[in-house]
C-alpha cells in the first residue's frame, strides 16, 4: 500500500487514542494538583513542559486535554452524521416538496454564523462538555445532509434500487440496507474532517472560558492563560497550541488519504 | 546653628514657587473600554467617570486624606440636627463656555437626578431630600426628610449646566458625547473606540492645569497596552501582577516609567445564597471559611500584590475593624464544624452527605476574568480537601447579571464590590434590599445589623458611626453570609517624565492639574491639527 497520507493519519489517530485511554498512566502528575511554589516554571527535567500560573504540570494537563478533544470531536461528530444522515435520506429519496423544505431548513441553519451561534446558546444553556458536544453536534450537520442527498440523488436511478423497488422491499429497506451503504464513503471523508472542525470550536470556546469548565483540563481552556503570559511563559501558548495544531493535521491528512484510497 | 537652619528653610521656601513648572505635554492614558456617556449622572463605568470627572466638578470632593472638602462649593454648614445643609457656593466660576456657575445649576441638576424619566443610577441618595431651596445665586439650602449622614458626601455628584442643558432629554441629549463642565480640562474631540481627547482649562477655578492635553486612548486588549508601554505609545496604564513583578523589571521599563501600588477599593468575595438549604447553617458557611487559605490565593493569583480581608470595607478605611482577626487556616476546624451541623462521610466516597443528600454546590463566576478563574480553582481544590464537591460554572458577564444574580438563580458566586469612601453598605446587606435587581442578592437578614446600617446613616458623630460599623463588620465576619477574601493592590506604571506625582491615602490623581513635565522632556507639541 502506497497511502502514505493514510497510513500516518491511522498511526497518529491510534497514538492519540491511546494517549487519551491511557492518561491516568501516562501522566507525570495529577492535572489538577497545585503547588504554590512552582509557579509558571520553565520546562525542566521535573516538569518536562513546564507548569502554569497555579503551578500545575503542564504535560499531565494537555495529555488529559487530549481525552476532552477527541470525545468533543468523535460524540459531536457522531451526532452531526446522524442528524445529516437522516435528512439527506429523506430530503434525497423523497424528493419534491419535503426535498424542498428539508434544504431550505438547510440553508437556513447555514446562514447563521455557526461559532456566534453556539456562543449564544452557550450562554444560555451554560457551559459543559455535554453541551459543548451537543450544540456543536446540533450546528454542524447540513454539509452532511447536503451530500448524503446528492449522493442519494444519483443513486436512487440505479437499476439496482429500481430492482429492489421492483420486489417490492420497503422503503425503509431501500434506504438502510441499499442506500446508507453506498453513500457511506463520502459521509466517512466528510466526518473525519468534521472531528478536527469540532476540536477546533471546542478549543476557541474553551478559550473564552465557555467551553470546558475547570479544573478539567482542555486544550483550549490551558491557553486562557497564554494572553497574560505570553511575555514571561512561552511554554503556556506553545504546546497546547502545537497539540492543537498536530491533531487537526493529523485528522486532516487521515481523510485525505482516505479519500484518495476509497475516491 | 539655630539659625543657620532656620535659613536654609527659609531659602527653601522661598525657592519652590519660583521652580518653574513648566506648561504642555499631554498625558496619554490607556482604556480596556470606551466610555458610554460622558454625562456624568447617567454614567455608571468607570471608563466613563475617570474621563467626566476630569471635566466636571460636584459642591465637595475629597482630599488627599480621604476627607470631604469644598470643590464648587466655597463652604458649607450644618444645621438643624443634620437635617439640613447650607451650600455657600463659590463665585466667579464659569463653565467652560464661559457662562457664570450658579446656585441654578445645582438645583437643575438635582431636578434631574430624581426626575424618574433620566436614566441615572445615583437618584437614591437623592429621594431622600425634602427639599431644595435656592437662596440666592450663590447659596442653597438642602433639607432631608430623616438625617442621612451620606448625604454631604452625596454632593460629590457633578453639577450639570443649566443654561445648556435646559429643556432637552438628558437620556438622549447630544451633550453625553459633547459636555460642558466646570473641571480642570475641557472636552476636545470623541473618537468612539478611538481615544477621547481634552485640553486644559485655561480658567480653571484652581489654576490651570499644567498639562496642556489628557488623551484617553482605547485599546480593548490587556497585552496590546502593554506592548504599547513597551513603545512608550502611553504613559499612564494599569498592569497585572505578572507584570508588575517580572515583566516590567527591567532596564527599560526602570528608566522610562514609574510603578505605583496603591491599596484599591474592591475586593473580592465568595457569596452563598442564603435561601439555599444547604447554606441557612452558620456553622456551615463557617467551616467553609476554615477550609480555604486567603493566604495562599494571594500568593498564587495574585503573587502576594494585595490583603486579605475580614469584612465589607476597604482595610484603610476608618470603618474597617482591625480587632476582627482573620480565622486561621484549619481544615480540621472545618470537618469539626461541618460534622457539628449534620454533615459526614457515611459511605465513604470521599463527598459528605447530609440526608442522603451529598454537599456538592456550583459556583459561578464571570467570563474574562483570569484572576476570578483561578481563584475559583484554588478554592475548589481546598474545599475538595474537606469533602465539599464545588463544580465552576463561567457565565458571561450580561448573562450572569440577568439571568443568574438578578434572578437569585445561583448556589454561591464569585464576585467583588468597588467600593465608595463612604462606608455606608445599607444597600448590600440590610434586609429590605433583597428585590429583584438590588443588591442583598443573597438574601441576607440580620436585625441587628439592619438596625446598626440606619443608626450607621442618621448619627453624625464619627465615633458612633465607626462603632456601628465595627459591630456591622463583627456580625458578617462571624455570620459568613459571604466568605471574605482579599483587596488585590491595585498596580500601575505612569511615564517617568511626569513631575509633582504624589503618593497619598486617597491615591495619585487628586493632584493631576499640578503635574508638569520638563520643557525638554516634553513628547507632545501643542499644535496637532
Amino acid at each position: 500500500m502506497k497511502n502514505r497520507a493514510l497510513i500516518s493519519g491511522i498511526v497518529f489517530i491510534i497514538a492519540l487514542s491511546c494517549v487519551a485511554a491511557f492518561a491516568p498512566l501516562l501522566s507525570p502528575y495529577d492535572p489538577a494538583a497545585i503547588n504554590q511554589d512552582n509557579l509558571l516554571s520553565a520546562p525542566s527535567s521535573a516538569h518536562l513542559l513546564g507548569t502554569d500560573s497555579l503551578g500545575r504540570d503542564l504535560l499531565s494537563r494537555i495529555i488529559y486535554g487530549a481525552r476532552i478533544s477527541l470525545s468533543v470531536g468523535l460524540v459531536a461528530v457522531g451526532i452531526a452524521t446522524l442528524i445529516g444522515l437522516s435528512i439527506g435520506c429523506l430530503a434525497g429519496f423523497y424528493a419534491g416538496f419535503l426535498d424542498m423544505l428539508l434544504m431550505r431548513l438547510v440553508d437556513v441553519m447555514l446562514c447563521f454564523p455557526t461559532f456566534y451561534l453556539i456562543l449564544a446558546v452557550t450562554a444560555i444553556a451554560g457551559p459543559s462538555v455535554f453541551n459543548i458536544m451537543l450544540i456543536i453536534g446540533l450546528t454542524s450537520w447540513m454539509g452532511v445532509a447536503r451530500l448524503v442527498r446528492a449522493e442519494i440523488l444519483s443513486l436512487k436511478e440505479r437499476e439496482f434500487i429500481q430492482a429492489a423497488t421492483a420486489i417490492g422491499a420497503t422503503h425503509f429497506r431501500i434506504i438502510l440496507r441499499h442506500l446508507i451503504p453506498n453513500a457511506l464513503t463520502p459521509i466517512l471523508v466528510n466526518a473525519t474532517l468534521g472531528v478536527s472542525a469540532a476540536i477546533l470550536i471546542e478549543s476557541g470556546l474553551s478559550f473564552l472560558g465557555l467551553g470546558v469548565q475547570p479544573p478539567t483540563a482542555s486544550w483550549g481552556n490551558i491557553l486562557i492563560e497564554s494572553k497574560s503570559t505570553l511575555g514571561v511563559a512561552w511554554w503556556i501558548t506553545v504546546f497546547p497550541g502545537l497539540s492543537i495544531l498536530i491533531t487537526i493535521l493529523g485528522f486532516n491528512i487521515f481523510a485525505e488519504g482516505l479519500k484518495k484510497e476509497i475516491g | 546653628m539655630i539659625k543657620l537652619s532656620l535659613l536654609v528653610i527659609a531659602f527653601f521656601i522661598s525657592l519652590t514657587p519660583a521652580l518653574s513648572q513648566d506648561h504642555g505635554d499631554a498625558l496619554v492614558s490607556a482604556s480596556i473600554a470606551d466610555s458610554r456617556t460622558l454625562n456624568p449622572i447617567l454614567a455608571s463605568d468607570t471608563a466613563s467617570s475617570e474621563v467626566a470627572g476630569l471635566i466636571f466638578n460636584g459642591l465637595v470632593k475629597y482630599d488627599k486624606e480621604i476627607n470631604l472638602t469644598p470643590d464648587l462649593a466655597e463652604s458649607w454648614e450644618i444645621k438643624e440636627g443634620g437635617l439640613a445643609i447650607i451650600f455657600h457656593l463659590k463665585k466667579n466660576v464659569r463653565w467652560h463656555d464661559g457662562y457664570p456657575f450658579s446656585a441654578a445649576d445645582v438645583a437643575f441638576t438635582y431636578q434631574k437626578l430624581i426626575d424618574p424619566k433620566v436614566k441615572t443610577p445615583y437618584s437614591g441618595d437623592f429621594e431622600r431630600v425634602r427639599s431644595l431651596e435656592v437662596i440666592d445665586d450663590y447659596t442653597l439650602k438642602v433639607v432631608y426628610k430623616e438625617p442621612f449622614v451620606p448625604a454631604l458626601s452625596s454632593w460629590g455628584m457633578s453639577i450639570l449646566p443649566k443654561h445648556i442643558l435646559e429643556g432637552q432629554d438628558l437620556n438622549t441629549s447630544s451633550f453625553s458625547r459633547n459636555p460642558v463642565g466646570t473641571g480642570p480640562f475641557k472636552f476636545k474631540r470623541w473618537r468612539s473606540q478611538e481615544k477621547i481627547e481634552l485640553v486644559a482649562n485655561p480658567d480653571y477655578f484652581q489654576h490651570r492645569p499644567n498639562l496642556d492635553r489628557y488623551i484617553f486612548r482605547v485599546i480593548s486588549d490587556e497585552s496590546t497596552i502593554f506592548l504599547e508601554l513597551q513603545a512608550q505609545g502611553v504613559d499612564s496604564a494599569g498592569l497585572s501582577p505578572l507584570q508588575y513583578l517580572r515583566q516590567t523589571d527591567t532596564a527599560f521599563f526602570r528608566r522610562y516609567y514609574r510603578k505605583f501600588k496603591l491599596s484599591s477599593f474592591v475586593y473580592t468575595y465568595l457569596a452563598y445564597n442564603l435561601r439555599d438549604e444547604k447554606f441557612t447553617d452558620k456553622r456551615v458557611r463557617q467551616a467553609l471559611n476554615y477550609a480555604v487559605d486567603k493566604e495562599e490565593l494571594i500568593k498564587m493569583v495574585f503573587l502576594g500584590l494585595g490583603q486579605p480581608i475580614t469584612g465589607p470595607f476597604y482595610p484603610e478605611s476608618w470603618a474597617y475593624n482591625h480587632n476582627v482577626k482573620p480565622i486561621n487556616f484549619d481544615p480540621d476546624k472545618a470537618r469539626q464544624l461541618l460534622k457539628e451541623a449534620g454533615w459526614s462521610d457515611a459511605d465513604g466516597d470521599g463527598v459528605l452527605e447530609k440526608n442522603g443528600e451529598k454537599f456538592i454546590f456550583t459556583l459561578i463566576t464571570n467570563q474574562g476574568n483570569e484572576e476570578r478563574l483561578k481563584s475559583a480553582q484554588i478554592i475548589q481544590l481546598r474545599l475538595k480537601d474537606v469533602g465539599v464537591v464545588m463544580k465552576i460554572k463561567v457565565v458571561e458577564w450580561s448573562v450572569f447579571l440577568s439571568e443568574y444574580i438578578n434572578k437569585r438563580k445561583f448556589e454561591a458566586v464569585l464576585l467583588g464590590w468597588s467600593l465608595p469612601r463612604e462606608p455606608d453598605n445599607y444597600d448590600i446587606w440590610h434586609s429590605s434590599k433583597t428585590r429583584e435587581g438590588e443588591f442583598n442578592f443573597i438574601g441576607y437578614r440580620n436585625d441587628e445589623v439592619d438596625r446598626l446600617l440606619t443608626e450607621g446613616r442618621r448619627v453624625f458623630d464619627q465615633a458612633r458611626r465607626k462603632a456601628c460599623y465595627n459591630r456591622i463588620h463583627e456580625i458578617l465576619y462571624d455570620e459568613q453570609p459571604y466568605m471574605f477574601l482579599y483587596a488585590p493592590d491595585s498596580l500601575f506604571v505612569i511615564h517617568s517624565r511626569f513631575q509633582g506625582i504624589k503618593q497619598e491615602p486617597i491615591g495619585i490623581g487628586y493632584n493631576l492639574i499640578d503635574w508638569w513635565v520638563p520643557k525638554k522632556e516634553q513628547r507632545y507639541s501643542r499644535v496637532t491639527e
